[in-house]
């Protein structure tokens, strides 16, 4: 089992590897990406500064934090869109039997097939969140939290794309719906939780989690709360297993195609 | 020794329908209509080690959803299939290991790559040790002859280099059994023909068996030994290429050159295919009458040359399509 594990990792490590080669192909364009990004982020800056200008507290959130939230906002969407790239085309994956070159390799399907593309932009992403950490105030404690909601950041917004995807099993054209869902997950990432209420609010935390991505982390790092780490960690998990049950179920009534295609 | 088992296998596929032009489309948003297509229906064949089989038909037969069943990438409706003792839905992990996949309409090699960089990442798949990989490789360099291109990105090999590393690909585990879906598709004659060499070698040095599907009457007249044929999702024909080359349809193609003009119009069991006064292209169906008697109504004295051959494979096969398709 260890030995299956290891071997996996290795292979998903390789994907990532000949992605980045792929990526790095180009290196101005690469370069530029990755600049042109965190230019793209920090140009938000001004607007939270204006303001904040006029108010000092938005939705419970200081100037400082809501960096920080802006900062787990594009380092969460970095990390998902840096490695697992092709978890936000999975329907399109299906839609044209692209998972039979998968299928056919003693692998785990969905992991070889969401790390066939890296985003070189999404370096950007991910470079910007760390250094909102510094604005913030730096401590090691921020950092290692903030580096561990990175990770469980992107792995919700993976596992939601996977889920997404997933519905090209069973829907026709379920591409818009998918490609929603995302962007969901990305637009309301980056306002304090604070400024929602209601029903957006319990949505926020259930069918669109982008609360429990980016919102409950904030917190956990600002009031350094044990019990709410422990929630995301848990809630993570759960969001993972889902994913993963939701690809094999639909997995069974994959119907392939015989459209040409090439790994590029 | 069977290394492919299937008994009884069928396959549908739902499919939407819908009515033509703009008002068919807003009706399907309210209601949606869908059609089964039974895309293989209780077909029942088994493969012996070491054997190069044809499994052919025309298009939309069943070939490639066979095929997909039997490599785990489909789940199969009804039957059951055993390819070297594994159920390819239960253990498809398993069998991967011991089969070989390229489709020749789907590519599986990383374009940006190099053919070297391709085939280590395909020996990390099948977690084969850095050193054996190496000696792999280098021993399927030399059998499908990569040396002049090994290290050329993928996107910059021509369409024949690139299904040459295909192969080597999904050998590089040296699988027992490799199933090739239309491999020489899109190729030219010479590098056809190049690549039913490499294939022939490759099935006589390693022993591997190949499950070969083409539309390609050159590649399974000069690879297979045995062929099966499938139309409508049935097996229409399960027979050695000796027994369909010369007595399925038992029919000879006859083309002489003479010195006069014959007339053989009315003639039982003759067919002319060519009249051009004294040339002339006939076919002779043997069940009615026999080449000698044939060349008795010619008359020899009056023959300046002659050529008999078979029926051409291609059109024994289209008949054999046509036929179903009645």
């Amino acid at each position: 089992m260890l030995m299956v594990v290891k071997n996996q990792i290795r292979c998903t490590l390789l994907a990532l590897k000949y992605g980045i080669m792929k990526e790095m192909l180009n290196r101005t364009s690469f370069i530029s990406n990755v600049l042109f990004m965190i230019l793209n982020n920090a140009s938000m800056l001004i607007q939270w500064l204006v303001l904040y200008s006029l108010k000092d507290n938005i939705g419970g959130y200081s100037f400082k934090e809501v960096m920080l939230l802006w900062g787990l906002a594009a380092s969460t969407y970095g990390v998902s869109r840096a490695f697992f790239a092709s978890a936000f085309k999975l329907s399109d994956t299906i839609n044209k039997g692209k998972l039979d070159a998968f299928l056919v390799q003693p692998k785990s399907v969905l992991l070889n097939a969401i790390t066939t593309h890296v985003s070189s932009s999404a370096f950007g992403d991910i470079i910007f969140g760390f250094a909102m950490v510094f604005f913030y105030g730096f401590s090691l404690r921020v950092f290692l939290l903030f580096f561990l909601f990175t990770v469980t950041g992107g792995l919700i917004l993976v596992s939601i794309a996977i889920i997404l995807g997933s519905l090209a099993f069973f829907l026709e054209n379920s591409e818009i719906i998918s490609d929603n869902g995302n962007n969901l997950m990305v637009h309301f990432a980056t306002y304090p939780d604070g400024i929602f209420k209601g029903v957006t609010k319990i949505l926020l935390f259930t069918l669109v989690p982008v609360g429990l991505a980016n919102y409950l982390p904030i917190q956990a790092i600002i009031e350094f709360n044990i019990t709410k780490i422990v929630f995301v960690l848990l809630v993570t998990s759960f969001i993972v297993f889902l994913a993963n049950l939701v690809f094999k179920i639909g997995l069974k009534k994959y119907a392939s195609t015989n459209l040409m295609s090439a790994r590029v | 020794m069977n290394v492919i088992e299937v008994k009884n296998l069928s396959k549908t596929f739902k499919v939407k329908i819908k009515e033509k032009g703009l008002k068919g489309s807003l009706k399907s948003i309210f209601k949606q209509k869908y059609k089964t297509i039974d895309a293989v229906k209780d077909i029942s064949f088994e493969v012996e080690k070491g054997e190069i089989i044809a499994f052919i038909g025309p298009n939309g037969a069943g070939k490639s959803t066979t095929i997909k069943m039997l490599t785990g990438i489909l789940y199969a409706d009804e039957g059951s299939i055993e390819v070297l003792k594994i159920n390819p839905t239960k253990e498809r992990k398993r069998l991967a290991y011991e089969i070989g996949t390229v489709f020749g309409q789907k590519e599986q090699l990383w374009m940006h790559l190099t053919p070297y960089d391709n085939f280590k990442f395909f020996s990390a798949i099948y977690d084969i040790p850095e050193q054996v990989a190496e000696k792999r490789i280098e021993k399927l360099k030399i059998l499908f002859e990569l040396n002049d291109f090994i290290d050329t990105p993928v996107r910059n090999l021509s369409l024949g280099q690139r299904i040459r590393c295909e192969i080597v690909a999904s050998l590089i585990h040296e699988p027992k059994v490799l199933f090739l879906d239309e491999p020489t598709i899109g190729l030219d004659p010479v590098v056809k023909e190049n690549i039913r060499t490499l294939i022939k070698r490759m099935n006589k040095e390693l022993k591997t068996t190949i499950f070969l599907t083409s539309h390609d009457v050159g590649d399974i007249e000069k690879l297979c030994k045995r062929v099966i044929i499938i139309n409508h999702g049935r097996i229409v024909l399960d027979d050695s290429m000796e027994n369909l080359k010369y007595h399925y349809l038992n029919k000879k193609i006859i083309e002489v050159k003479m010195k006069e003009k014959v007339n053989l119009d009315d003639e039982e069991g003759i067919t002319i295919l060519k009249d051009k006064g004294y040339n002339l292209k006939i076919e002779v169906d043997t069940q009615y009458k026999n080449v000698a008697d044939v060349i008795k109504l010619l008359d020899p004295d009056k023959i300046i040359d002659i050529n008999i051959s078979n029926i051409p494979l291609e059109n024994i096969i289209s008949a054999i399509y046509k036929n179903e398709d009645k």
